[in-house]
């Protein structure tokens, strides 16, 4: 299991396109904004929306806010992930090894479970808080949740050059 | 006017938010030399055993001269940089002897990060 790990990631390293991004000069600068750019509205869109869920802008339907800006958060998945796979397979082993680099990928998965179990539950009952009322103690949660791990995404994403 | 105060939640929203950014703030303000001691100043003239012009930094593989020589792994800058500075790929190939001023990895003990590299007469800054 071990071995059949560092192999595959040793030939994802090998690669063309890793050896390619790797050794360019300016290609690897691109890749890296393009990813801050995707993360930008990902994380951006959805804490627009967090905020919602936390009461601010209460005049604004909470359908309408989801309509615009969750979309552009998922259409910007397009962009953060594939330039997000390139930078890993330029140094697949090293990343693959760092704990930041394990911490950052189980946050994400945690920050997509906690958008999915709001989309199940919470959100399924909008029309009853959508405009003027409080927002129920189960979508408040999700919206600090979300807050808290996209911020955390961050901070591993940045400290992955430092550690 | 009952929309100007802020709602509890919109208050503690503000809170963590600001707690947040300061504790963000604090951890950035690590950067990537930290991780070498910069009180330790090296100065390293050897052979060069293998070279990376990669991102996000080059790197050389630096025997010291000398029988049995201790191998480093020397950090060197982005390629961008290496290149606009004028150390090219080509001065980096294997056989060349170069001397670099650095500090050591504070964990990996055949590390260390150059603050400028000497290769025949050409002297790079690299930071």
């Amino acid at each position: 299991m071990q071995a059949d790990a560092a192999g595959w990631l040793s030939w994802l390293e090998s690669a063309a396109l890793a050896v390619w991004v790797r050794e360019s000069s300016l290609l690897y600068p691109a890749i890296e904004t393009a990813h801050i750019l995707g993360f930008v509205v990902l994380v951006g869109a959805a804490m627009m929306f967090d905020l919602r869920l936390l009461g601010f802008a209460r005049t604004l339907p909470v359908t309408e806010a989801a309509r615009h800006l969750l979309r552009w958060s998922r259409l910007s998945l397009l962009l953060v992930a594939p330039t997000g796979f390139m930078l890993f397979m330029t140094q697949a082993t090293e990343m693959w090894a760092n704990p930041v680099f394990q911490v950052k990928l189980l946050l994400i998965a945690l920050a997509g479970f906690n958008a999915l179990v709001f989309h199940l539950r919470s959100y399924r009952r909008v029309e009853a808080w959508n405009q003027q009322t409080a927002t129920p103690a189960g979508a408040k949660l999700a919206a600090v949740f979300s807050l808290a791990l996209w911020t955390s995404v961050i901070t591993c994403g940045r400290f992955l050059a430092y550690y | 006017m009952q929309r100007r105060t802020l709602h509890i939640t919109q208050k503690w929203t503000v809170a963590i938010i600001v707690i947040g950014i300061a504790f963000v703030g604090t951890a950035l303000a690590h950067h990537g030399w930290s991780e070498y001691d910069a009180n330790k100043t090296m100065n390293l003239t050897g052979v060069i055993r293998e070279y990376g012009y990669d991102n996000p930094h080059g790197v050389v593989r630096l025997q010291a001269e000398g029988e049995g020589g201790k191998t480093w792994l020397v950090v060197l800058a982005p390629p961008a940089r290496m290149d606009r500075r004028g150390l090219a790929r080509e001065m980096l190939k294997a056989g060349t002897t170069a001397t670099v001023v650095g500090y050591p990895h504070r964990k990996n003990g055949d590390e260390m990060r150059a603050e400028r590299i000497r290769i025949a007469d050409k002297i790079v800054e690299l930071r």
